[in-house]
């Protein structure tokens, strides 16, 4: 039998994170320079591997990655499986992206930095268990991923050490995270006693709604809207992504993007099933639209410049939970093919878009913070006479996350409206009312960072090399501005046929 | 049930196209406006109300503070205990996820 | 009910027990070390119960033995619960070593006084 590549990279996708992460550490004590480059060899190389993949999914189908044994017989469970369908290739894509520009990105940043080595472990480490979360089809290997994240994610929080506050929140999200693992562990436990099984194909087959079922969906479903920071639980994700190092920043983001991913499959694939769908998604809509309103009221009250946009982060994963929320509620009636697949379509573009639109607006407000060592909205301004291509990339993302057209933020925003309006005219109402909140949010933050006399504040742009990172960043906002039909029949139409057609044996 | 159908268009291209022209028009209007304009010697400076510019440069600036002020004062009642809210204690943190496990877990037995 | 059954239910109710007690700590005691502690009860309550499920009556455990292979148990829980051993000494670590930068940074690990991070 010859060896299909192809077949494989659901592994590579792991491993190579993994194995880079430590490859790095140990190359670095030889020399620092060569230490970058295997990390962004290993960048590389988990991004080359996620197209492969993803170009296997677009072209064929998507299939199952099996370890161990290669049918489910009677006595024999001992299979390790990967979905590799077009769910996990809309996740891992945005992941990649993300990944790659944070990682250029950080070479500038901790250009003076000594123990750059370990943080670029910590990346990896995280990136390898956010693949692994999105990728995995079988409950036991999701609680590894959770865990591994967790840590990894964690450490990466409380880089800067120096500095209190970083250790603080990095605290925070840890005994969160940790409980939250512990209860994920538990609800793991009451599956596996009920049916014996772990896989996500196999339980899906089992669930009915008793009363242990029910109680694993309401742990499991508050557990990963924790680690996807909705309001009420969101208050952990403003104090890591402000405290976070600035390179890892929009990386802290997409491990509770990644959550959100995995709790989408998980209501779907294993509970959507034998569970009446509409009062979950119901939950989801509830939750969103908390998250969404109270997301940005709190944001407009901000002045540090990161928290503000970890605020508006927060408020960006409330379209996401609301919009798939309507698909959910919707799912398997009449509606569904009136707008829920609509909901659908804009709440998975959204998924990306934001993934890709937040890291940008992270990595520039970054910039301006590494530039001038100044976060607070009052100390700074003028930045724009001396910082005109950081300007620029943040305009960009500003727009999009302000839902402008024609930016690809509005493509996505424009689907979830008219969708969620048929649900419900008051959602799409809230969404309207968010998004202008969002535009005058970020009116302010241009104004008072970027526009205004020249006050000094700096002596000149950021490095290329960070600069480079976020026209990676700004290119792929472009391409989606430009090609949103493009998009969502390419990569968002196969995730949501994936998502809705249960998950494969 | 609402009988709507969804209808309609969104390109990108032509709505970039569309800013394109009408800047282009825009351009084209102001070029034709009065030439016998002429610029005065405090161009480029900010007008505020008339008064003069204060020399520190900073002062010029507004802080971020200020703006939006009127609308934060306005709805102080809603605000503050949001911001009050978020302690940063950690026992409050873990209340939050505690309280909403119940309410969701509440919520899953009687409507599912 | 039998001696029997209320001794089957027992493994249970300390999983209960143990769950409950380190929630309680982790809600409503200020000391972090303490809330660790708390954290390290619903680690061993989490691991009691997988083990407890994963017994059943008159199988043997999945160790090389002459055993048929349809008598013995499936390991997945047992496998389940060493890896949430070793996670939690992982998780562990880093939260104590958490703490004692909390400890030099703010000179107090009272949740009261580490909320530098608010608003």
């Amino acid at each position: 039998m010859s060896f299909d590549i192809m077949l494989h990279t659901p592994t590579f996708i792991l491993a190579m994170p993994l194995l880079f992460a430590f490859l790095t550490i140990l190359v670095s004590k030889f020399s620092k320079k060569f230490g970058e480059m295997t990390f962004l060899l290993g960048l590389l190389l988990t991004g080359f591997f996620v197209f492969l993949m993803s170009y296997r999914i677009f072209t064929d189908g998507g299939w199952i990655y099996t370890f161990g044994a290669e049918e489910v017989t009677t006595r024999n469970f001992f299979r390790i499986t990967f979905i590799a369908d077009g769910f996990a290739a809309l996740a891992t894509i945005t992941i990649a992206i993300t990944a790659i520009a944070a990682g250029i990105y950080s070479f500038g940043y901790l250009e003076k930095e000594m123990s750059s080595d370990k943080f670029y472990t910590l990346f990896l480490l995280t990136l390898g268990g956010v693949n692994g979360m999105v990728l995995t089809g079988d409950l036991f290997n999701l609680f590894v991923w959770f865990e591994v994240t967790s840590v990894a994610s964690c450490a990466l929080v409380a880089y800067e050490n120096y500095r209190g506050r970083s250790v603080e929140a990095a605290l925070k999200y840890m005994v969160l995270s940790t409980v939250g693992g512990l209860v994920v562990l538990f609800s793991i436990g009451l599956l596996y006693g009920q049916y014996g099984v772990l896989n996500y194909a196999l339980l899906s087959g089992s669930i009915s709604r008793t009363f242990l079922d029910k109680l694993a969906l309401a742990l499991l479903l508050v557990i990963f809207a924790m680690k996807a920071s909705s309001v009420p639980m969101h208050m952990w994700a403003p104090d890591a992504y402000g405290e976070a190092p600035g390179p890892a920043t929009p990386f802290i983001a997409i491990t509770s993007l990644g959550s959100l991913f995995v709790l989408f499959r998980l209501l779907f694939g294993v509970f959507g099933v034998g569970i009446d769908t509409a009062a979950i998604g119901a939950i989801l809509v509830i939750l969103g639209v908390l998250s969404m309103f109270v997301g940005v009221t709190m944001a407009l009250v901000q002045n540090d410049l990161k928290r503000l946009i970890a605020y508006l982060s927060v408020s960006q994963m409330g379209y996401m939970m609301m919009a798939v929320g309507v698909g959910l509620a919707t799912l398997n009636t009449v509606e569904y093919q009136n707008f829920g697949e609509l909901a659908m379509k804009g709440g998975l573009f959204h998924m990306i878009n934001d993934g890709v639109y937040k890291a940008l607006l992270f990595l520039s407000a970054v910039a301006v913070i590494h530039k001038t060592d100044l976060r607070s909205l009052n100390d700074l301004g003028g930045l724009a006479h001396k910082m005109p291509y950081t300007t620029m990339f943040f305009l960009v993302g500003a727009l999009s996350i302000a839902g402008i057209p024609p930016m690809s933020g509005f493509s996505s925003k424009l689907l979830i409206y008219q969708s969620v309006y048929l649900y419900n005219p008051i959602l799409a109402v809230i969404a309207l009312v968010v998004s202008i909140i969002t535009f005058a949010i970020m009116g302010k933050v241009f104004f008072n960072a970027f526009l205004g006399p020249d006050q000094g504040l700096t002596d000149g742009e950021v490095s290329n090399v960070m600069l480079s990172g976020m026209a990676i960043l700004t290119a792929v906002v472009i391409l989606f501005t430009l090609f949103p039909n493009l998009v969502v029949s390419e990569i968002v139409t196969p995730a949501i046929e994936a998502l809705t057609g249960g998950v494969l044996p | 049930m609402i009988d709507i159908v969804l209808e309609g268009i969104w390109s990108p291209i032509v709505f970039i196209l569309v800013i394109l022209i009408t800047t282009l028009v825009a351009y084209i209007l102001y070029e034709m406006g009065n030439p016998s304009y002429k610029r005065t010697k405090h161009k480029g400076e900010p007008f505020i109300s008339g008064n003069r510019p204060p020399k520190d440069i900073r002062k010029i600036h507004v802080p971020g503070d200020n703006l939006f002020w009127g609308f934060t004062e306005a709805l102080k009642n809603y605000f503050e205990p949001l911001v009050e809210g978020h302690t940063g204690k950690l026992n409050d943190y873990m209340y939050w996820v505690v309280i909403t496990l119940a309410v969701v877990l509440i919520y899953i037995y009687m409507a599912v | 009910m039998t001696l029997e059954s209320i001794l089957m239910t027992l493994p249970y109710i300390t999983v209960v027990v143990l769950f409950s007690l380190g929630l309680f700590t982790v809600l409503f005691k200020k000391n972090l070390i303490k809330i660790i502690m708390g954290i390290a009860l619903m680690q061993n309550g989490a691991n009691l119960f997988l083990v407890s499920l994963a017994y059943r009556r008159g199988e043997y455990a999945p160790i090389f033995t002459s055993a048929e292979s349809t008598d013995m148990v499936m390991p997945t829980a047992h496998a389940l619960t060493l890896t949430s051993i070793v996670i939690g000494v992982a998780t562990t670590a880093l939260l104590l070593s958490f703490v004692i930068m909390i400890k030099r940074h703010y000179g107090s690990i009272n949740t009261d006084d580490v909320r530098r991070c608010k608003e």
